[in-house]
C-alpha cells in the first residue's frame, strides 16, 4: 500500500500530544515573519528532520534535498499552522511524507529514464542507488544491520515510517500515531507486522548465508 | 551451521540488532545548512511558478506527444485528400517521368 499524503493533508495538523511553550512562542514569531525565529527553528529541528529523511532514503544528498524542502514549506505555510498540534509532529509528518514522495519520484524518473534512454534523447545520467555493502563493513559484523536497513527499505510505506520513527527516532506510540494521522492501536499493528516481516526476512537470509 | 549460542533470529539477536540500529551515529546535515535553505527559499521566491510539468516543456517530448496524438486520432483525411480533389468521371493518372 502506498503511503501518500497530499499537500493539504500534510498541511492539516494532526492531533498530537504535548507541544512545548517554547515551540508555541517560536510559531508565533514565525507567523509575524521573524527571520531570527526561522533560523532558530531550523537549528532546533534540522537534525531530526534530516535524520528522518535519511532513515527513509539512505542517501545523504536526497536527505539534504528533502530536509531543505521541508523547511522551505514550513516557511511558506506557517501562516496556516494553528498551533493545535506539536510543531515537531507537524515537522515529522512533513519530513516523512516528503521523503516518500521524493522516493516515488525517483522511482518514476528511473522508469521514465529507461524509456527515454531507449529513444536516445536523454541528457542526464541516472544515479544508481548507493551500494553501502563493502567487504570491510561486512567483515566488521555490520552485515546484519545492513541487511536490516535493506529490509526496512522494502517494507510497505506506512510500516516503514512507523518502524523508523519508533526504532531510530525513538518516538512514542502516541507521537507516531499523531504523525501518521492514525490511532495508537493501528501503530501497534503496523509495528507488529513490520517486526514480523523483518525477522522473517533476516532469518531466511541467515539460512542462505 | 554456526556454533554461536545466539542463533540467527533469536530474541537476543533481534534486540541487539535493534539496539545497534538505535545507537548508530545520527546522520546530520552538512555545515551551513541554514544558508542553503535560505538560498533555496530566495530562488523559489524569485522564480515564477510554471504551470506545465517539465517534460511537457521539452521540445522532444512535445513533438513526440504531437506525433502520438496525430497517429491515434487521425482518420486518414490527409492521406485521401489528393484523390478526392480530382474531378468526377476522370481517372487520376499516374505521374509520368
Amino acid at each position: 500500500m502506498a503511503y501518500s499524503l497530499p499537500l493539504l493533508a500534510t498541511l492539516a495538523e494532526p492531533p498530537a500530544p504535548g507541544g512545548s511553550t517554547a515551540d508555541a512562542e517560536l510559531v508565533a514569531q514565525l507567523q509575524q515573519g521573524s527571520e531570527a525565529a526561522f533560523r532558530t527553528l531550523v537549528a532546533r529541528f534540522q537534525g531530526r528532520v534530516y535524520h528522518t529523511a535519511y532513515s527513509l532514503l539512505r542517501s545523504a544528498e536526497e536527505a539534504e534535498d528533502v530536509a531543505q524542502e521541508v523547511f522551505v514549506e514550513v516557511y511558506q505555510t506557517i501562516g496556516r499552522f494553528r498551533g493545535t498540534s506539536a510543531l515537531s509532529t507537524w515537522l515529522y509528518r512533513l519530513a516523512t511524507s516528503r521523503a516518500l514522495q521524493h522516493r516515488r519520484r525517483q522511482q518514476a524518473r528511473k522508469r521514465f529514464g529507461f524509456f527515454t534512454s531507449l529513444l536516445g534523447f536523454t541528457d542526464q545520467a541516472l544515479p544508481e542507488p548507493p551500494d553501502h555493502a563493502n567487504p570491510q563493513a561486512l567483515l566488521e559484523g555490520a552485515q546484519q544491520l545492513f541487511l536490516l536497513q535493506q529490509c526496512i527499505g522494502r517494507l510497505p510505506a506506512q510500516q516503514q515510517v512507523a518502524f523508523t520513527l519508533r526504532h531510530e527516532q525513538e518516538l512514542s506510540y502516541e507521537e507516531i500515531a499523531a504523525v501518521l494521522g492514525t490511532t495508537v492501536a493501528a501503530v501497534e499493528s503496523l509495528l507488529f507486522r513490520a517486526r514480523h516481516t523483518l525477522r522473517q526476512h533476516l532469518q531466511s537470509t541467515a539460512r542462505h548465508v | 551451521m554456526s556454533d554461536s549460542p545466539i542463533r540467527p533470529g533469536s530474541d537476543e539477536e533481534w534486540q541487539a540488532l535493534l539496539h545497534q540500529l538505535r545507537h548508530q551515529p545520527q546522520a546530520q546535515p552538512q555545515p551551513f545548512f541554514y544558508a542553503r535553505v535560505q538560498a533555496r527559499l530566495s530562488a523559489r521566491q524569485a522564480a515564477p511558478r510554471l504551470l506545465l510539468p517539465g517534460w511537457v516543456r521539452r521540445p522532444a517530448y512535445a513533438a513526440l506527444l504531437g506525433a502520438l496524438l496525430l497517429a491515434v486520432s487521425g482518420d486518414g483525411t490527409a492521406l485521401h485528400a489528393a484523390p478526392a480533389a480530382t474531378p468526377a468521371g476522370q481517372v487520376p493518372q499516374a505521374p509520368t517521368r
